[in-house]
């Protein structure tokens, strides 16, 4: 019993960590249509860009943590900015977009496997190793801490959402981009800010995951696929579906992982299989979109 | 293709005689090269009739390449059929594999089909990394030989010949079918698929028919290779492969069979000349030219040579 509530703890914080990674798609996906595969590596140099702020220059997490978010909002403004700013005023297909963000993640891998190599880097968690209890509920405080971190996330972009008169700009651009536009909703600004939100978000994602194991730079792609499978899991539409479709996603993995009778190497394809069934039978995931719209 | 009829098949004949002669100048280690990127040429070419004709943003080339490759080796070897049944068996399970994962993937569209085909071929990976003695393993299958085919042995320059009777053989019907009533039809699905359909146009058999084609053309790929270096293994057929044939079609020009070629060759050789010299910073080269193209030259380098001859052309 106590070593199935461990698991689930554990579990619960993958899950949170592919939540993160779908809440970043979506963040870029609900107002642009843009997929952007690039989130993986947005993920990865979050994780390096904590390395290097908090054990290189040694700022404490608490400003090592913002420090590498904002970072990663500024790369994200900037690649709207650069290459997918200039097809849409082009008017370029909608495949387009996520084409040339697929072209950045090449160069994002590249530059940052020419600068760091291909080795692994350890990153401490603020609130180190030491085992922590909480009532029957046991595990690593990273365990804990991502919890607590991606709740705050969360509860953050539901209230922008909800609350505030931007959050509901982007549900307009995301429902009807002409009609946004016409009531006067700055597409651009919106454009650029979802791209600057999600790149926080995968940057919170990454250096997050690494204390769990270890920096390095082939950590983007899993991460990349698995926040995708989460985000079909739980719908497109709705910032709830990310979280539930990261859930379900860890929990499908770890219990596979941990009471099938099957080799490790084939409880691999536990990810890949959930998504096929989930594009293939319910392709607008678990979430559907709010009201009729 | 322009100039006078005659010109035309002349070039076909004066290509083919120049890729069968090369095989019989080249040294071992240039021809290794020469057979290979011949490989990725008909994979290109077939690629984009997927990608760039009919528009279906498949990631599950290299995955069919991979099934063919596998399947014809296993039934020779394990199941010890004779050289003529394995090819068509494998060719069979890969139309009844494409068949099966279109139909599925028809309701998909841009990026959902990527991810469920990439799904698809991770899953290929995981089997084949799990298969035990069947599929070899990580290690994957190696110590095989073609069988002699009417007592003949067929290898080095030879063997190469092959390669390139599969990629005339694809560029070959791909051109026709493309100049065919199907050809616009998968065209008009790329373009408007509610339109094609207004017109008539069965977009779903369309999209199923040219998926599994491509596919079966992408195993009989895979087969030839199989036999290049007498191994497979994973990695060749894995999803970081499939994404440079996207980028190569994008590059030299999606949509244009010529494009296709020249992505491929030029993307190809300038990997293996490049990458012993300057390692990774071929790949970061690789794509900042892949997003330059979609940015500055969204027809690719068979857009800006047409560009450039139409302008040559204007000033005389």
């Amino acid at each position: 019993m106590t070593d199935l509530l461990e698991l689930l703890l554990s579990a619960s914080a993958s899950g949170c960590i592919y939540g993160l990674m779908a809440l970043a798609y979506l963040l870029i996906l609900r107002p642009t249509g843009i997929v952007n595969f690039a989130v993986g590596e947005w993920a990865m140099i979050g994780a390096f860009a904590t390395v290097i702020l908090s054990m290189k220059l040694g700022l404490p997490s608490v400003l090592a943590i913002p420090g590498a978010a904002l970072v990663l909002a500024v790369l994200g403004w900037l690649t709207e900015w650069s290459v997918v700013r200039p097809l849409v005023v082009r008017g370029a297909g909608h495949l387009a977009p996520i084409l040339v963000l697929l072209g950045m993640l090449v160069i994002y891998h590249q530059a940052m496997l020419l600068y760091f190599g291909g080795d692994q880097e350890p990153l401490d968690g603020p609130f180190g190793f030491r085992r922590v209890e909480l009532g029957p509920l046991a595990g690593t405080p990273q365990s804990f801490f991502i919890i607590v971190a991606t709740v705050a996330v969360f509860g953050a972009v539901w209230l922008f959402f909800e609350r505030t008169v931007w959050g509901k700009s982007f549900e307009a651009v995301a429902i009807n981009r002409r009609a946004a536009a016409l009531m006067g909703i700055n597409l651009r600004l919106v454009t650029a800010l979802a791209f600057a939100g999600g790149a926080a978000v995968a940057g919170l994602a990454g250096l997050l995951d690494a204390p769990r194991g270890s920096v390095e730079v082939n950590m983007a792609l899993p991460l990349a696929i698995q926040g995708f499978s989460a985000l079909v899991i739980g719908g497109v539409h709705r910032v709830e579906g990310a979280i539930l479709g990261g859930i379900i996603l860890a929990f499908a993995e770890d219990l596979t992982r941990r009471y099938a009778p099957i080799p490790s190497g084939l409880a691999l394809g536990v990810t890949p299989t959930l998504l096929i069934v989930f594009l293939l039978v319910r392709p607008t995931g678990l979430l559907r979109a709010k009201a009729a719209g | 293709m322009g100039g006078a009829p005659a010109q035309w098949w002349l070039r076909w004949v004066a290509a083919t005689a120049a890729l069968c002669v090369l095989p019989f100048v080249l040294q071992p280690y240039e021809l290794d090269l020469y057979r290979k990127l011949l490989f990725w040429v008909a994979l290109a070419v077939s690629y984009n009739f997927l990608f760039g004709i009919t528009g279906q943003m498949a990631l599950s080339h290299f995955a069919f390449a991979g099934i063919g490759g596998y399947t014809v080796v296993i039934l020779l070897t394990q199941a010890d059929l004779g050289l003529g049944p394995a090819i068509v068996a494998a060719l069979l399970l890969a139309a009844v594999l494409a068949f099966i994962v279109s139909f599925a993937a028809t309701r998909l569209e841009g990026f959902y089909l990527a991810l469920a085909t990439l799904a698809f071929a991770q899953l290929l990976i995981i089997v084949l990394d799990e298969g035990g003695t069947l599929t070899g393993g990580t290690g994957g299958l190696t110590n095989y030989a073609l069988p002699t085919v009417l007592g003949l042995r067929i290898d080095g320059p030879w063997y190469a010949l092959v390669m390139v009777g599969v990629l005339l053989g694809t560029l070959a019907i791909l051109l026709r079918i493309d100049r065919s009533w199907f050809g616009r039809a998968c065209r008009a699905v790329r373009d408007n698929s509610e339109a094609a359909a207004a017109m008539g146009v069965d977009v779903a058999r369309t999209k199923i028919v040219a998926f599994t084609l491509t596919s079966v053309m992408a195993a009989a790929a895979g087969m030839v290779y199989a036999f290049f270096d007498n191994t497979v293994n994973p990695p060749v057929f894995g999803i970081e492969n499939a994404f440079l044939l996207l980028f190569m079609v994008i590059v030299g020009g999606s949509g244009s069979h010529a494009g296709a070629i020249v992505g491929a060759v030029l993307l190809k050789m300038s990997q293996d000349i490049l990458e012993p010299v300057v390692g990774h910073y071929h790949a970061l080269g690789f794509g900042i030219v892949v997003v330059a193209a979609i940015l500055f030259q969204p027809k690719g380098l068979i857009g800006a040579w047409d560009n450039f001859r139409r302008r040559m052309k204007a000033r005389r």
